[in-house]
């Protein structure tokens, strides 16, 4: 079943250079009980969608388009219902745990406001539920660690609070935004492993710039460029056997695969090149590929792919 | 080109009475050769930046000669030590901070040129014409200040000041950290092309095993303040040893390490073994009582460890 379904999301924002197009027309579903990943460098535009999902943008922004839970479209509820379903049935695990905690209230603390607002629970039930979670995150003394203040806990050990922060509701659906971002190898294999195990029975979207770390945790991966989807696929068909050539380039760039550079630089949201965003990096770039946009291409086996090569 | 031994150096913290020491680097040797890029790698924390630092004399060591290119550094006053620093250079973490955001990039990359003296100002201009041109920034970059350039762009300015005074060593302490995919992949194989063509010796710093690999020919992996194991990079990721090493190596050893689940949080106390001990699932008694010495387990491939 579908449980999140995005139908072209616009999200716009006003500058005084311009109009600055940060998702342009995605399209994107999300299965229950699925773990997808979204791959993108910085400023493709990821980091907006997960935001437009939950309506966190702020009000100057202009966001079209449709965004489906469960059959209802978010985009058009009012502040009060969005308010219920977002921490509740949709969590979102910021980046930089260290600014997405309140360093003046403890650990513990912070966990409890959610517990209250969301699950109506009394202070000492709260209380008690807060240490089961930390629990479940692996923070070891966990009763003693809940009166802790954030500063007191290492980077991995924040992760991990969030991620206790955000099963706090039980949601459908967590939308995790570069968990794994400035943590150490051993710490982010860990993280990943948590984050695989407390997802088994829920939906996730992974919002990363880490390849492998998608792969690791997810089961299918849409690539994001400046504000576009321009491929989805199952994990492993896109690790073995990418389409678009920005996918084969972003492969090729890892250091694993001998570190092959795409040729010239990300373009600026203001001002994208006229027909494929990539063109002018691509070395397939045809006549067509200047002067037309081109539309996602469902192919017979099922795989999407932007680009005229499949067209 | 470069040997370091028993190199230390320790930090002191608390108040006068209660004096604390902080090894930050305990006791590293190692040596490279002219032309060879030597990985430091580990997790933060682990002394390589100090290390680093150390071995340019940008800090002080508490004890331990370094010796380059035959001259033991450690021992030279300020003003030799001046006259060396152009044959060594270091590139940092982080380019937006390492250029001055008031200098113009042609201006940063002159700089190391004007100090040394003696180059009239067209042939200053004529060498940064040519450095930006090898680190594939174009023409116009050159009038522009730091904040008018990517990340990307900042680095490679970085590199050609590093280039400008004609360097044999080159510490590069994550030089590409914070940089996008397909910036790092440019920087990386710029910096391979710079050192085939230069025949430059590189000590390269990072956490990012999969860089480490592409980029050293040797390596060293530390784990607080000790170089626990080294060696040949292929050598180490295909058979290493050390607990350590092999829990930071596991996805890429075949049959992994054994032990996903070692206790990560584990090892702040006072004791006189092993750094590892406490973390360690193979310790023994002999671990926690005594520090473990350098053995060689083959030709050029060296463990810090009591099972061997």
């Amino acid at each position: 079943m579908i449980q999140l379904e995005i139908s072209d999301l616009r999200v716009l924002f006003p500058t005084d250079d311009g109009l600055v197009k940060a998702t342009n027309g995605v399209d994107l579903q999300i299965e229950e009980s699925e773990n997808l990943g979204l791959i993108g460098e910085s400023g493709s535009g990821k980091t907006v969608l997960g935001m437009a999902i939950l309506r966190l943008l702020p009000k100057d922004v202009r966001v079209t388009g449709e965004v489906r839970f469960n059959g209802q479209d978010l985009l058009t509820l009012r502040e009060e219902e969005m308010r219920r379903v977002r921490g509740k049935e949709i969590v979102m695990i910021l980046q930089n745990p260290s600014s997405a905690l309140n360093p003046a209230f403890t650990i513990g603390n912070q966990i409890e406001e959610v517990l209250r607002i969301h699950e109506g629970l009394d202070a000492r039930s709260a209380r008690e539920r807060v240490v089961e979670l930390l629990k479940r995150v692996k923070i070891t003394d966990a009763s003693r660690r809940a009166k802790d203040y954030p500063h007191q806990y290492s980077g991995g050990m924040k992760e991990r609070a969030m991620i206790a922060m955000a099963l706090a509701s039980d949601p459908a659906l967590i939308i995790a935004d570069e968990p794994t971002k400035g943590l150490d190898v051993t710490v982010k294999r860990e993280i990943l492993n948590m984050l695989k195990e407390v997802t088994e029975r829920k939906s996730m979207l992974f919002i990363t710039h880490d390849l492998a770390a998608a792969a690791e945790i997810c089961g299918r991966i849409a690539v994001m460029y400046a504000g576009e989807l321009l491929e989805i696929a199952k994990t492993e068909e896109l690790l073995n056997d990418p389409l678009h050539p920005y996918t084969k380039g972003f492969l090729g760039a890892l250091p694993s695969r001998g570190l092959t550079p795409i040729r010239g630089t990300c373009p600026s949201l203001i001002g994208l090149p006229a027909g494929c965003k990539f063109h002018p990096r691509c070395n397939d770039a045809m006549e067509i590929c200047r002067m037309e946009h081109p539309p996602m291409v469902k192919r017979d086996d099922g795989r999407q792919v932007r680009c005229f090569l499949y067209a | 080109m470069l040997e370091v031994a028993d190199l230390n150096k320790r930090f002191s913290s608390g108040g006068l009475l209660k004096k604390r020491y902080i090894k930050a680097v305990d006791c590293i040797s190692f040596r490279i050769d002219r032309g060879d890029t030597f990985g430091l790698v580990g997790e933060s924390g682990c002394g390589k930046t100090t290390a680093g630092k150390l071995i340019l004399r940008l800090i002080e060591p508490t004890s331990g000669r370094i010796i380059f290119d035959g001259i033991d550094i450690t021992r030279l006053k300020t003003k030799e030590m001046r006259k060396l620093r152009p044959r060594m250079q270091m590139i940092f973490q982080n380019p937006d901070a390492s250029l001055d955001p008031r200098m113009k990039i042609e201006k940063s990359i002159a700089e190391p040129l004007r100090l040394k003296g003696g180059l009239r100002k067209e042939e200053i201009e004529e060498k940064v014409t040519d450095l930006i041109d090898a680190v594939g920034l174009n023409p116009e970059h050159a009038r522009r200040y730091p904040y008018q350039m990517s990340g990307g762009q900042n680095q490679r300015a970085v590199l050609a000041r590093a280039l400008a005074s004609n360097p044999d060593l080159i510490v590069a302490d994550e030089p590409t950290s914070g940089l996008d995919l397909s910036v790092q992949a440019q920087i990386l194989t710029l910096m391979k092309e710079l050192k085939r063509d230069l025949e430059l010796t590189t000590i390269f710093i990072t956490h990012d095993l999969e860089v480490v690999r592409q980029m050293s020919d040797r390596m060293g992996v530390m784990y607080k303040g000790k170089i626990v194991e080294m060696g040949e990079t292929e050598e180490i990721f295909r058979h290493a040893r050390h607990p350590y090493a092999k829990l930071l190596i596991a996805p890429y050893l075949q049959g992994g390490c054994g032990h996903h689940d070692a206790d990560i949080n584990g090892g702040n106390g006072n004791f006189r073994g092993c750094v590892f001990y406490p973390r360690c699932p193979f310790a023994e008694d002999v671990c926690s009582k005594r520090e473990p010495e350098m053995i060689e387990v083959k030709r050029d491939h060296r463990v810090l460890c009591h099972i061997f």
